[in-house]
């Protein structure tokens, strides 16, 4: 009889033990709601990606400083790098569906990424808000889940070939592109618009992204003396062909768009080559717009030179954090629904709202030009798009 | 300007970059002619060799084009580090990553060349960090008007730089002691060791020499694009690799014409065809010669070694 006792006392014992583990476990299962980051950190465009991951870092850091959004839940914002591969975007975007305290994600930044991932995504029923992939395709193709807080480039476009036409006077034009769905995308609506105002397209030719000899390209070019020469592609090949163009002699305008918006573009090229070229931006200049002061105050206090996709992923890491605030609880549907509900949002560009498709309504197309070694702000234009 | 004008133009931007594709294609012809081993991490060492001469350039604070006594001291002593340097590397690739594995299979040390690939990439990304460098334009920009067809100063350097390595090198391998030990260990390295060549020293001098033309390449092409980045050393590896198959590989004048060809194609492809297409003519233009000469343009059918 003792020893019978003796061996249920060594069970209990036993069983006491494994139940003060498993409750050791649930008090280790951190109360944690993340939200997504995607974007190229690391590669050519490093640095873009960088200035986007810090602006939602200053959004979520800001929230939480604030207490807890959710109650006994502690906000995390975990990046992931794509290296502005579609590739890896995929892979990025599976790894975040797949943890189930992952509640939205604000990314990418290259349209080729942000379209693959868009669909993993939405099968997830997961919220997507990318800061800058500008390729209008991408909010057509009927996903609910996916917002973007910048201007489309069928507005982008046709702005930058108004202003050639129109101010610059430029007629001829030779249209340069990367090939990604960004940049095509882009080429293709200023195309479209410059025939339509009775401009001349010379030729529309492809580049490809990390390639630096484009000298047979230009050549090609100056022996057909364009007014303008347009590029819609990235810095580090922007950069590439402004000198190279003057090394070739290529003489006219040139002009592209907000993939060239980075303070690298003008060191690369140097600031002689790059002085008077212009630039379309998806937003108007961050230090002009008084809702944006506070937050260009913290930024640069914080990390230095704002970059120029820093606000727009700021902004939309603070519309996933409100989402998940009205949402009340950490369920990917329950933050799709409350982001359904942004109405006159009272965001850096002013008051944010969403048409069906996700995009942004603000729709402000700004337009630089490189002056003594620095971008200057020349001024906003904006256009109801005629597709609406 | 004419339509002879836009062709000489065009011809002049492909013998530019077509003659840093030789500098780096001898490397790979080298090592192959030597070893059989197709030293995929020899792109990296381009790279690296870039990466060298900038670092040497923002040492002496360079950044405007230099004359006059800058020319004879400064530029030759930032060519001198990078070759060193690379050469160092090169040497010591060999060492560790190579010659452990010579006796077994030859894909292991294959395998291992694209490893090294990935460190010296990675290596070099945390050093110098993810983004394109800027690269000093140190050589005055002159340009002469030739009929029409504008020729830079630089372009001249690197057309003359590299006609002179390739003519030194030819030389060393065909009329010097070491160069015969060199043919020697590439007809048969067994043999060379029963005669008392120092068959392991002589590859290592391979390496080097192979890996610090790479450096005077990778410094050129920093002069010339004026932006470096540590992923460059991919696409120039692979075209070089692909300059040295087209001429022949193992063949040093051959690895000199094709680089020469392959830039010339490229530059004509993108000029008269469509730039997006520049790859892709370059690639089917190296096919196609493959197909009528299997051995490359001046490649010699030799027994295959057991």
């Amino acid at each position: 009889m003792r020893r019978v006792l003796k061996r249920q006392w060594g069970r209990w014992i036993v069983f006491g033990i494994l139940v003060w583990i498993v409750a050791g476990c649930g008090q280790h299962e951190s109360p944690v709601i993340k939200i997504g980051f995607v974007g190229p950190l690391s590669g050519d465009q490093a640095t873009q990606g960088q200035d986007m991951f810090q602006g939602a870092k200053l959004a979520v850091d800001q929230a939480a400083a604030q207490g807890e959004i959710l109650p006994g839940y502690r906000l995390e914002l975990v990046a992931l790098d794509d290296q502005r591969s579609p590739t890896q975007a995929v892979a990025a975007a599976k790894k975040l569906v797949a943890d189930r305290n992952v509640v939205a994600v604000v990314g990418h930044l290259n349209s080729s990424c942000t379209m693959p991932a868009s669909a993993i995504y939405h099968q997830a029923r997961m919220l997507q808000i990318t800061p800058v992939s500008s390729n209008p395709q991408i909010s057509r193709q009927g996903f609910d889940t996916f917002y973007r807080t910048c201007a489309t480039d069928d507005l982008q476009g046709p702005a930058a070939a108004l202003f050639a036409v129109q101010e610059l006077k430029a007629k001829r034009v030779f249209i340069i592109d990367d090939m990604t769905t960004y940049g095509r995308g882009l080429a293709n609506e200023f195309e479209k618009k410059l025939k339509g105002l009775g401009g001349e397209a010379l030729g529309h030719e492809g580049i490809v992204q990390g390639d630096k000899d484009f000298t047979p390209l230009l050549t090609k070019i100056k022996s057909r003396s364009p007014d303008l020469v347009y590029f819609a592609g990235m810095f580090p090949e922007a950069a590439l062909l402004i000198r190279q163009r003057r090394d070739v002699g290529l003489g006219g305008y040139f002009m592209g768009g907000d993939g060239l918006f980075d303070a690298t573009l003008i060191e690369l090229a140097t600031p002689e080559a790059a002085k008077g070229i212009y630039l379309t931006t998806i937003g108007s200049d961050i230090h002009r717009i008084p809702t944006a002061k506070h937050f260009v105050e913290a930024y640069e206090k914080k990390y230095g030179p704002i970059g120029a996709y820093s606000s727009y992923a700021y902004e939309a890491t603070h519309l996933v954090i409100r989402a998940i605030k009205v949402a009340g609880q950490k369920d990917r549907q329950a933050v799709l629904t409350a982001m359904k509900t942004v109405k006159d949002y009272p965001g850096l560009f002013g008051l944010q709202n969403f048409d069906a498709k996700g995009d942004s309504l603000i729709r402000d197309i700004g337009l630089f030009t490189v002056l003594g070694g620095k971008f200057v702000f020349l001024k906003t234009a904006s256009w109801n798009s005629s597709t609406e | 300007m004419t339509v002879w004008q836009l062709f000489f133009q065009q011809l002049a931007n492909g013998l530019t970059i077509g003659a840093i594709y030789a500098l780096i294609a001898l490397g790979y012809t080298m090592v192959y002619g030597v070893i059989q081993l197709i030293n995929f991490a020899h792109g990296e060492i381009f790279m690296v060799g870039s990466y060298l001469a900038l670092s040497v350039l923002l040492l002496l604070g360079i950044s405007q084009p230099v004359t006059g006594l800058g020319l004879l001291v400064q530029l030759p002593l930032c060519v001198g580090v990078a070759m060193i340097g690379c050469g160092l590397l090169g040497f010591g690739i060999e060492r560790l990553a190579y010659r452990p594995l010579r006796q077994v299979q030859r894909l292991a040390a294959l395998i291992t060349a694209i490893g090294i690939s990935f460190f010296l990439q990675n290596a070099v990304m945390l050093i110098y960090g993810a983004t394109d460098r800027r690269f000093p334009a140190v050589i005055p920009s002159i340009r002469f008007e030739i009929g029409g067809v504008t020729v830079t100063c630089l372009q001249l350097i690197i057309w003359t730089s590299s006609a002179l390595l390739m003519i030194t090198l030819q030389i060393l391998v065909m009329s010097t002691r070491l160069g015969k030990a060199m043919r020697a260990t590439a007809q048969d390295p067994k043999a060379c060791q029963l005669l008392g060549i120092p068959v392991n020293r002589i590859i290592a001098i391979t390496f080097i020499i192979g890996s610090s033309f790479a450096a005077v390449g990778g410094m050129l092409f920093g002069l010339y694009y004026n932006t470096i980045n540590f992923h460059d050393g991919y696409m120039m590896g692979l075209k070089a690799f692909t300059a040295a198959v087209l001429g022949g590989i193992g063949n040093i004048p051959g690895a000199m014409i094709g680089g020469v060809v392959l830039g010339v194609l490229e530059g004509l492809g993108a000029g008269y065809l469509s730039s997006q297409w520049k790859n892709v003519f370059a690639l089917v233009v190296l096919i196609g010669i493959l197909l009528f000469r299997p051995t490359g343009l001046l490649g010699e059918r030799v027994a295959d070694r057991p």
